[in-house]
């Protein structure tokens, strides 16, 4: 994790399921000082629904406290799963990481 | 895809490295079947989601147990795959928690059926398409 003026940034790579759950939670768990939060799985190929309902979770969590949430994405793969589990309008979801953190830095979300 | 083809694979499911490795070779049995993209991603992220639910329990609390996958093809271009789970965790209500896994197993499969008896049992059935050189009608 690395951070970008207050947006925190989450790096996450390679295939992200079930057995990095704890990975995955220990990442998010440190992302608290930013007042957004990039999740990059830009270099991530493969998600499961475990791993997307703790994506949920931390997107819920950062709603109450009004914290802007982005996923980062790169894999066709992490589209369609996000498309079959119907939450492709759930997220913020972006395939630039420009666009990203242009949207995260805005003043006015919409 | 004349003749029918097989795959069996039975991992320990507190191995952390279980889901992707039965993943890997599921991939590469599509592959040799000539299944190819986007299906076969799609084939492999239904299996994925029966898999992770398969050891989601087993990992978290280290409880011991395996999960065994048996995909096969028949002739009329479909593909079987079951995924069973025989660990401790038979009682559970696989519709609790699990709920988004099987809307995407669902949203990829053309048929999918749970059997909780004696473990558990996700059963999938994919249309995989004619093969190129079909000569054959397939009728369903």
């Amino acid at each position: 994790m690395d951070s970008q003026s207050s947006i925190d940034v989450v790096r996450l790579v390679g295939e992200l399921d079930v057995s990095r759950r704890s990975e995955l939670r220990t990442a998010l768990s440190q992302a608290t000082g930013g007042r957004a939060v990039l999740i990059d799985l830009g270099a991530v190929s493969y998600l499961d629904s475990t791993v997307i309902a703790d994506l949920l979770r931390f997107r819920a969590e950062a709603d109450e406290n009004g914290r802007l949430v982005a996923l980062l994405i790169g894999s066709r793969q992490v589209a369609r799963v996000l498309e079959y589990a119907g939450l492709a309008q759930a997220f913020a979801v972006f395939d630039d990481r420009g666009r990203a953190l242009t949207y995260l830095a805005g003043t006015s979300p919409t | 895809m004349t003749g029918r083809s097989e795959l069996r694979i039975n991992r320990d499911t507190a191995d952390p490295s279980t889901p992707k490795a039965i993943r890997q070779a599921l991939g590469a049995f599509l592959t040799a079947l000539r299944i190819d993209s986007p299906l076969r991603e799609d084939i492999i992220i239904a299996v994925g989601e029966a898999v992770a639910n398969a050891v989601e329990h087993a990992y978290e609390t280290r409880d011991p147990g395996t999960v065994e996958l048996h995909a096969a093809t028949d002739a009329e271009n479909t593909l079987l795959v079951d995924v069973y789970d025989r660990g401790a965790f038979i009682e559970r209500d696989l519709r609790e928690g699990r709920g988004l896994g099987l809307r995407i197993v669902r949203a990829i499969a053309r048929a999918v059926s749970i059997d909780t008896e004696g473990g558990t049992r996700v059963r999938m059935v994919f249309d995989t398409g004619a093969p190129a050189d079909a000569t054959e009608q397939t009728t369903f």
